[in-house]
């Protein structure tokens, strides 16, 4: 019996050292989680710039279909390219983990590309932060593509864009058009190198805020206005779809807008219309990019897919208002046209 | 087991009970069927594989219940009146097999524990006073009517008459359930915490933890498995094997290692185990018609568990119970043990009745045995273990204020 017992005391012991080690691993909290890690991260580089606006022109960032937009082709031969970083912004939870594109990173769009205290995009620190933990260096060409038509991957890229990001392209068709043609997806979580990517402050000329739309409606700026929501909410027949909880007390849209509903953007398997069709599409309601164009829909994210189409795509001048119509219907004082006449509470 | 009535066959099973080649011939076309259901499901534009593979694990969830006899109640009861803890060893058996693959699925999707989110669908939910009153309720509607809410879905294809009733009293008490929701939310759900075990210990302290609790429960219950026959020693021939799948009940720990592992699949790939969000989605839906349901329920679509949605459609949960049914049928068919159970007034009354504190409970609690229970406390959510306590604690009470013979 006894000259059993070292035996098994080196076993247990080896055993414990086991959980304990495996255990720490999951323990230890992720840098970018804990405000000191963070600081540590973002000692190297430069401290973004978070209070002011630039309004500076936009840089010399790539334009164009081919520049902005990559085939799933594309994507799948360069998966291996340590210059591409491949983000998930998908809105279904699980559908990243239960499988995604192999070394894509996952982004939450409520909690990661926006503030979930001010309503407000997040902070350039903390996109760096989420950027440098997903990999992404100052010279990555960061790709990202999500469920739901990729609105919310086109959000992520209006906000990537708006922090300076030089090279930020868009999965033509998304998840959906990724599945249906079978390609490989991958179950675990990558790990990656922490990137350098340095947030510059908010570029103005991306981003229109209440301010200056109103500017736009009184005539003041001569700019265009696209609401990209369903036709029932432009004519203010409906305060929004069924089921959607965030609702403006008025119905209609901002005086001067035009309506081009999203999805006239896409073929039917979500992929990007060419540059022709949709020149043409944007063209036939008097946006042609001669002058500025502000679109926004009802919470700001749908409309983040037409603004990256006219922005990134056109290459026309146009800001996202991500105030959108639950702040413009919402606030006391300012026009609305309201051609269907619904009214708040009335029977 | 008490409300099975063995001998007294209406003639409709008597006949089958006669014919061995009928009930084969009907078992295999049913089990035939489904797998040309899963395949078409697969091929059907909007639905692909998540509806597929939910039916397919619907299948294995049926053939494990029927074949191994997984019904909550009626392994609460042996231990409770039995006095044998044979059967319970299923559910530790389940919930260890859960446990681990559970801890594998998670490292995968979430390789950061302590990130300060929860693993995505995971059925992780808030720890109150309703969960807890929810569970009594549930145990109690488990006396009253006979079995769980899983439990009479695989019992329905075995002819249990009560089953059909039971169900349709669970979806009043879904409806009861979406009318106290808004009180009970604002007053304890809404403020009380979600307990995640490795968010503080990890993903393998979580589970050593899991692990541990589990053995000293079996180990404790070792006490109460009655003295085993000895058996002579014997040549296993194909008569046995097929004896031990198609006649014989299958062995408590072999059951339920495979329901935990069909548990940790069906998360993988599709989300938790549950048997109770097509039935509470069919309450919602309906109340939603007739303009009874509050307007607003107030945090319901925000918490995780047997999600309800007013749905037009078959949910991946409805094609799972569906194969649920179907296969307990096609095995109980196979193993003879296909036999409607004599209805009465009161039987029927009690079922009825069970049914609806099953539903208020399973409503409350966010999920019944299986979503809130099994998945829960794999997935190492303090959620799961309470509701558990509070079901055993039910039934316990059910038990001794004899509802379930009455």
């Amino acid at each position: 019996m006894n000259s059993h017992k070292p035996q098994l005391l080196v076993i247990v012991a080896a055993l414990i050292t086991l959980l304990i080690t495996t255990g720490c691993v999951n323990v230890q909290p992720v840098a970018a989680e804990s405000p000191a890690g963070a600081q540590a991260n973002a000692a190297p580089a430069a401290d973004p710039v978070d209070a002011p606006e630039v309004n500076a022109v936009t840089e010399a960032s790539p334009v164009g279909f081919e520049n902005v937009v990559v085939s799933t082709e594309w994507l799948a031969e360069n998966l291996d390219n340590p210059a591409v970083r491949v983000i998930e912004v998908s809105v279904i939870p699980g559908v990243y983990e239960r499988g995604h594109i192999p070394g894509a990173v996952n982004f939450v769009w409520h909690t990661d590309f926006v503030d979930t205290i001010s309503r407000d995009i997040v902070s350039a620190t903390r996109l760096q932060e989420l950027a440098r933990d997903a990999g992404i260096n100052d010279d990555s060409t960061v790709v990202l593509y999500g469920d739901n038509n990729n609105w919310f991957a086109a959000w992520g890229a209006w906000v990537f864009k708006l922090y300076g990001a030089p090279d930020v392209r868009i999965l033509d068709g998304g998840r959906a058009k990724w599945e249906a043609e079978g390609r490989e997806l991958a179950v675990a979580a990558p790990t990656v190198e922490p990137g350098d990517f340095t947030a510059s402050g908010a570029n103005a000329n991306l981003r229109a805020h209440l301010a200056d739309v109103r500017q736009i409606v009184e005539g003041d700026v001569d700019a265009a206005l696209i609401d990209i929501r369903s036709p029932a909410e432009f004519e203010g027949t409906i305060f929004a779809p069924e089921g959607f909880q965030e609702l403006a007390v008025r119905a209609g849209h901002i005086p001067t807008a035009v309506n081009v509903p999203w999805a006239q953007a896409v073929n039917e398997d979500g992929s990007f219309k060419s540059v022709e069709e949709l020149r043409e599409l944007y063209a036939s309601v008097g946006v042609d990019g001669s002058r500025p164009v502000v679109v926004y829909c009802r919470i700001g994210e749908r409309a983040s897919h037409t603004w990256f189409v006219l922005s990134q795509i056109l290459g026309y001048d146009a800001k996202l208002y991500d105030g959108s119509w639950t702040e413009w219907g919402n606030t006391v004082g300012v026009p609305i046209e309201n051609p269907a006449g619904t009214i708040w509470g009335a029977q | 087991m008490a409300q099975h009535v063995e001998g007294s066959r209406p003639q409709a099973a008597a006949f089958l009970h006669s014919k061995q080649g009928v009930r084969t011939g009907i078992a295999v076309a049913v089990l035939i069927a489904l797998a040309a259901g899963a395949y078409l499901l697969h091929q059907t534009p909007g639905r692909g594989a998540p509806a597929s593979f939910s039916l397919l694990t619907g299948v294995v969830l049926g053939l494990l219940f029927e074949r191994g006899r997984f019904c909550f109640f009626c392994i609460f009861n042996d231990l409770i009146e039995q006095r044998n803890s044979g059967p319970f060893y299923a559910v530790l058996a389940a919930l260890a097999a859960g446990g681990a693959g559970y801890a594998i699925v998670f490292g995968a999707f979430m390789p950061n524990a302590g990130a300060g989110r929860l693993p995505p669908a995971a059925h992780i939910g808030p720890v109150s006073w309703a969960l807890v009153a929810a569970g009594i309720a549930f145990g109690l509607g488990m006396a009253l009517s006979g079995a769980c809410i899983s439990g009479h879905l695989y019992r329905l294809g075995e002819g249990y008459s009560r089953a059909p009733i039971a169900l349709f009293g669970s979806l009043l008490g879904f409806g009861v359930g979406f009318y106290t929701w808004n009180t009970l939310y604002l007053g304890v759900i809404a403020g009380a915490p979600t307990p995640w075990l490795p968010a503080w210990l990890g993903y393998s302290g979580a589970l050593a933890v899991h692990l541990i609790v589990l053995a000293a429960l079996a180990l404790v219950l070792l006490r109460r498995i009655p003295e085993q026959a000895a058996r002579p020693a014997q040549r296993i021939t194909p008569a046995h094997v097929r004896d031990a799948v198609l006649k014989e009940r299958w062995p408590p720990l072999i059951t339920g290692g495979l329901v935990g592992l069909t548990g940790t699949f069906a998360y993988l790939r599709v989300e938790p185990l549950g048997v109770t969000a097509q039935l509470g989605s069919i309450s919602r839906t309906a109340l939603d018609h007739t303009g009874w349901l509050p307007e607003r329920l107030n945090g319901l679509d925000t918490l995780a568990g047997c999600a309800t949605a007013v749905v037009q459609t078959i949910t991946n949960n409805g094609w799972l119970v569906s194969g649920l049914i179907l296969a307990s049928f096609a095995a109980a068919l196979l193993s003879d043990r296909f036999s409607p159970s004599p209805l009465t007034a009161r039987n029927s009354a009690t079922a009825l009745l069970g049914g609806v504190l099953m539903g208020w409970g399973g409503m409350t609690a966010l999920g019944c045995t299986v979503g809130t229970l099994l998945s829960g406390i794999s997935a190492f959510a303090l959620s799961g273990w309470v509701f558990a306590l509070a079901v055993f604690a039910g039934v316990w009470l059910g038990i001794r204020l004899r509802l379930h013979a009455l």
